[in-house]
């Protein structure tokens, strides 16, 4: 057996006039999880896609059990035994899971171009079943939960160990972001279980998980591989100082009087509710008051956003701006009442890719932009450069297409098109930090409290805990589409443990 | 000197009388506007996928072919689209008008006067066809549309009736294939159609629709007749021999073809085939191929000069009614050959233009 | 909106067609007595054949994303080449009943053109198609020259005309191949690859589907189907004719779109067509019966694709779906 399954030597990538990848060198031996870290834009997922046959590389080698090889395709590479799961959603709406498990790569589940359908289900729950998931092979893939989709999704990456005879090989990129502690712990159980049987590079923002997991662990930094260690002699700081060069608190130190919190009520509702989605949902939030909303999925928090921003209309129940009862008809009417929205699906709902960075800024507030007869770009340019700068965005220029950045800088272009109009009264923020660096975190989570302290009432729902309790003044928890707990911070600080309890 | 001038003078004299009774001799020959190379003749029509129309086209190459200018002959076809033909013709116009013949088969009534106005504007030569037109006349003011040949729809549909009516008895339903009904000729067909069928009450009307002059549409249309009309139906009447035949198909997919007379007009191949055969009973021919030539024959006798210019022709034969011949079994055979040019040279004649004429059309 | 509504509604966009079928032929049928009779209904299915079979191709090239518009032009040529080689009264050809394969041949050659146009030179199918039936329209008029041929093979006639066990040949033809798309459809590699490539086709090419040879497939597939449906109709009226599909085009979209099938691709099935064919024969036939002017007939249709349209997004219609 060679010491070493997949091996990458020199790897280097250019896109446009960007290097997203510069001579990186990573080594997977067999029997091991690799982990894989460094902020965005560091060149994660264009490594792993070369790896996976997407794209291939302008330099280097891709050497394969002790022989280079070279993909044309993807299926060159998954018939190899190299399985990738994307980091965006990369199932197929209209069919079965059963299908999208085995896309192409169907095996004796169909025989001489002739599906058996039987035969299908039986290859899919297999797979299914592994990863401790009930839902049925037969079930309509867009009947799906955003995180039943991420299993899914893992699922299709781990079939590719039937297609080989020899150790496959797992890329996985993000394969938790989207989940909840209870899918977060099947992956992870099921990352475990596979190092008897294959090799896993596993890619993660989620440090905790990356250590508990990872045999070793590569650091990357604007391309390069800047360090190799081994998991058991790092902690996270450590693990955070490799990445930036230097320590991050991600605690933020917080005003123990709060001046900015004013007293007086920008959005409040009461007894909210839409059928099956959630129920009497009273809130009352204040002028310059973060507020956090925690719950597991399916808990009704996303929905609760949707609603405050008109997307779909409550059922019953008021709601109020500023002491006035509005209802709104739909998000125009929404951002006219000053109220701002950051989605949590960024790619498809936050930002139009095609556009420029700047064009996407303006987007929400365009009326303020336009001269007499047409946009003024000018101002356009000058608006976004200064955003660019005060968020750090990380882009070439304020025209790059948005599509090419990384997805952190994608969700500070997204938050920025809220700011750069008139502040706005309300601004709510569904799961911002997910998919995002240390670094990107900090940033947002710093813009966030200085929004709040120009007044904005920020309503936020968040994937993590700890930085929920980093930033807000408020915790709502909520369950089954209810309000289950209620914190104040400054008086009463609630435990991770405490909230945990609410939310399941 | 006296006497050489006297002489030269009576010679002078002598020779004007000479020249003005060789002028008075010299026939009504008008001037040849155009170098015969430079005469263009143009055929606008609908479409060429019908065999009627086929035959238009035929006897307008043939009449090319026959005064040597096939090389200047175009066909201009407007697939059903009146804007089209109108457009087409301003389109060519834009060279050589003066000495460019138009034999105009109108898609429908509005495109008569755009297009005579057209030649007006121009100086182009225009021959139309069918459409009747009461407020429209060549010989009032339009120097340059040489002229209408009308057919007598109503007299056609008359006629066609007729046969049918004869070959049913006298009794029994009849169901009609209605062309068109935006243009003249199904209109006045199928009034034709009604005044036969007002003189025989033993005929009724079941059921009348428009197919489009087109066969595949009369099919399935004719075939719901049958299912709802089942053994009333004694006759069918279309209004042109396509739809004549494809009412024909669906009696043959009842089992029917040949026992229940089918009328048409047009006279094309298959319809005279058909009549040979005994499944259709008659239809009436305006002879396409001469209508398709006779228009291009009259513009190159005017711009030749061998015919005088159209304004100072009689009115009856600048608006005319063209003879029509009814084909049944008789003379089917007679007319299922393919023409020779011989038949038509001498129609073509300059001054046998109207040979075909049977009265004033206004 | 009350749950009991919804839930009516939601059982309504799957059955749309199915209802609007119904309740044309319940209406009709009481408009007339001789329009549900056993003698009609064999009518209808025989008026249906050829618009089902075109609906059959159709249905698999929407649904992968793409769209047709070259079976005017495919119809017109394979229907000359059909005639010209069969028993007809111009060319000493006389090939019977392989005259069906041919033609059905000659139309997948022209679908494949299509498959390569789109996925070779990557020209989008809707301009891809609408230039290749102008050539195929080209083909079918240099083909036909002056005179239409006219076919003589009598057994064939025979069969396009008559009925087996009482029911019209060219139906059963067309059930027929209504069955085998709905195996290649459902039961086959071809059928739900080409399913995925209509609903996310980045997806398909990432996950190794080699998307561009199943475009190519049912460009192909929608072609035969068209070359068969020409032969068809030629054996039946007795012709080859540039004309002869003329029309068919709009009326074959019609019907997959009111049979449930997205323009937009990623959905949809042959049973779904089927009975969209039916519903728009049902509808022509019956106005016939009613004597009802053939413009009303246009405008109904409109009508029908409208709420059929507005019942299948009736469950999605919340605030942020993309129409486009």
């Amino acid at each position: 057996m060679t010491a070493v399954a997949l091996r990458a030597e020199g790897l280097s990538k250019r896109f446009g006039d960007t290097d997203a990848l510069r001579d990186v060198t990573l080594e997977v031996r067999p029997c091991e999880v690799v982990g894989l870290v460094g902020e965005n834009g560091a060149g994660k997922s264009t490594l792993l896609k070369l790896l996976a046959g997407v794209i291939e590389p302008d330099v280097g080698q891709i050497i394969l059990r002790g022989a280079p090889v070279r993909w044309r395709k993807v299926r060159d590479a998954a018939d190899a035994g190299i399985g990738m799961m994307f980091q965006e959603p990369s199932l197929i709406p209209g069919i079965s899971v059963a299908e999208n498990i085995l896309l192409a790569h169907e095996g004796p589940g169909i025989r001489l171009g002739i599906v058996r359908w039987r035969k299908l289900f039986a290859l899919a729950r297999a797979w299914l079943v592994k990863l401790g998931m009930t839902i049925s092979p037969a079930a309509a893939t867009q009947s799906l939960s955003f995180s039943e989709r991420q299993l899914v999704a893992f699922a299709r990456a781990l079939a590719v160990e039937a297609r080989t005879r020899e150790a496959p090989i797992l890329l996985l990129d993000e394969p938790t972001s989207a989940l909840d502690d209870r899918g977060v712990a099947a992956v992870l159980q099921t990352v475990e279980a596979l190092r008897t049987r294959a090799s896993v590079v596993f890619v993660s923002h989620r440090l905790e998980e990356v250590l508990r997991v990872c045999d070793r662990i590569y650091v990357m930094k604007d391309g390069r591989c800047l360090a190799e260690r081994e998991a058991g002699t790092l902690t996270v700081e450590a693990l955070e100082q490799l990445m930036v060069g230097h320590e991050i608190s991600t605690d933020i130190a917080r005003d123990a009087a709060r001046p900015h919190v004013a007293a007086s009520v920008c959005l409040e509702v009461r007894e909210l509710s839409r059928r099956d989605k959630y129920a009497d949902v009273s809130l009352a939030l204040r002028h310059g008051e973060v507020m956090g909303i925690a719950g597991a999925a399916g808990s009704g928090c996303e929905e609760l956003c949707r609603t405050l921003f008109g997307i779909d209309a409550p059922q019953s129940g008021t709601m109020l701006l500023e002491g006035r009862t509005v209802a709104l008809r739909d998000p125009a009417d929404a951002v006219a009442h000053g109220i701002g929205y950051v989605p949590a699906e960024r790619a498809s709902e936050g930002i139009i890719g095609a556009m420029s960075v700047a064009a996407n800024m303006t987007l929400a507030h365009l009326a303020r932009f336009c001269g007499r007869w047409a946009i003024d770009r000018r101002r356009e340019q000058d608006v976004a450069e200064r955003w660019i700068e005060r968020l750090r965005i990380a882009t070439p220029s304020a025209t790059t297409r948005a599509s090419d950045l990384s997805g952190g800088n994608q969700q500070k272009v997204a938050l920025a098109k809220w700011l750069v109009g008139r502040r706005p009264r309300v601004l709510i923020l569904d799961h911002p930090l997910r998919g995002l660096d240390v670094l990107a975190r900090r940033d947002i989570l710093e813009t966030i409290r200085e929004l709040a302290r120009d007044g904005v009432g920020i309503v936020i729902v968040a994937d993590s805990l700890d930085e929920l309790l980093a930033v807000s003044d408020t915790v709502v928890v909520m369950r089954d589409g209810r309000v289950s707990a209620r914190y104040s911070i400054a008086e009463d600080r609630p435990t991770r443990q405490a909230i945990l309890e609410s939310m399941v | 000197m006296r006497q050489e001038l006297a002489e030269f003078g009576a010679a002078a004299v002598r020779l004007v009388f000479a020249l003005a009774l060789a002028g008075a001799a010299l026939p009504a020959r008008a001037q040849a506007l155009c170098e015969k190379s430079q005469i263009r003749l143009v055929n606008s029509m609908r479409e060429i996928t019908q065999p009627y129309h086929v035959n238009l086209n035929k006897g307008g190459r043939m009449f090319a072919r026959w005064a040597g200018l096939e090389d200047n002959y175009v066909l201009q076809l407007n697939q059903g689209d009146s804007d089209k033909q109108i457009a087409l013709m301003r389109s060519i116009l834009a060279t050589n008008p003066k000495c460019t013949v138009f034999n105009v088969e109108p898609n429908a009534d509005v495109v008569m006067k755009p297009m005579v106005d057209t030649a007006d504007r121009t100086g182009a030569w225009i021959v139309t066809h069918w459409v009747l037109n009461r407020a429209l006349h060549p010989f009032e003011g339009h120097d340059h549309w040489i002229a209408h040949v009308a057919v007598n729809s109503q007299a056609v549909g008359v006629a066609v009736s007729e046969q049918l009516v004869a070959a049913m008895g006298g009794k029994g339903g009849i169901v009609a294939l209605q062309g068109r009904l935006d243009t003249d000729p199904a209109q006045k067909r199928f009034a034709g159609l009604k005044a036969v069928l007002a003189k025989h009450p033993g005929v009724t009307l079941l059921a009348e629709q428009p197919a489009n002059w087109d066969r595949r549409a009369a099919f399935p249309i004719m075939q719901a007749w049958l299912a709802k009309y089942g053994d009333r139906i004694r006759g069918v009447w279309a209004a042109n021999d396509d739809m004549a035949l494809g009412a024909l198909e669906a009696l043959r997919a009842a089992g029917l073809a040949g026992r229940i007379p089918v009328v048409g007009v047009d006279g094309i191949p298959e319809a005279i085939a058909a009549i040979d055969r005994g499944e259709m009973t008659a239809t009436v021919s305006s002879d396409a191929f001469y209508q398709g030539s006779i228009g291009l024959a009259m513009g190159t006798c005017v711009l030749t000069g061998q015919a005088p210019p159209p304004q100072t022709w009689a009115k009856e034969r600048r608006e005319f009614f063209l003879r029509v011949v009814v084909i049944t079994k008789d003379n089917a055979a007679h007319h299922a050959k393919e023409p020779a040019v011989d038949a038509y040279a001498g129609e073509w004649r300059c001054d046998n233009l109207w040979s075909r004429a049977t009265g004033p059309a206004f | 909106m009350s749950g009991g509504v919804a839930a009516v509604l939601g059982g309504l966009r799957t059955s749309g067609p199915l209802l609007a079928l119904l309740a044309l032929t319940v209406g009709f049928a009481l408009a007339d007595s001789g329009f549900a009779t056993l003698a009609n209904l064999r009518i209808i299915l025989d008026s249906a054949a050829v618009p089902l079979v075109l609906a059959v191709g159709m249905t698999f090239v929407i649904r992968q994303g793409s769209i047709d518009l070259s079976i005017e032009g495919l119809m017109a040529a394979c229907s000359l080449v059909f005639a010209l080689a069969v028993a007809n009264d111009r060319t000493q050809f006389d090939l019977g009943w392989l005259g069906l394969p041919v033609a059905a041949a000659v139309g997948a050659v022209f679908g494949l053109a299509n498959g390569l146009i789109v996925t070779r030179l990557r020209v989008p199918s809707f301009m891809a198609t609408l230039g290749l039936g102008s050539i195929g329209l080209g083909v079918a008029m240099l083909l036909s020259g002056d005179q239409p041929p006219l076919v003589r093979d009598t057994p064939l006639r025979q069969w396009a005309l008559g009925q087996t066990f009482g029911v019209p040949n060219l139906a059963l033809a067309a059930a027929a191949c209504l069955a085998g798309g709905f195996f290649v459809e459902q039961f086959t590699r071809l059928g739900r690859y080409s399913y995925v490539v209509g609903g996310a086709e980045s997806v398909a090419r990432v996950s190794g589907i080699n998307v561009d040879f199943y475009k190519v497939v049912v460009f192909a597939f929608a072609g035969l189907m068209a070359g068969l449906a020409a032969a068809m109709e030629s054996a039946r009226l007795g012709l080859g004719h540039v004309e002869i599909g003329a029309g068919q085009m709009l009326g074959t979209i019609t019907a997959v779109v009111i049979g449930g099938t997205s323009l937009s691709g990623g959905s949809g099935s042959v049973l779904g067509s089927a009975v969209g064919v039916l519903a728009l024969t049902v509808l022509a036939n019956g106005m016939v019966f009613v004597g009802a002017p053939p413009h009303l007939e246009k405008a109904i249709q409109g009508a029908i694709v409208l709420v059929a349209a507005v019942l299948a997004g009736w469950h999605v219609r919340d605030r942020l779906r993309i129409v486009k």
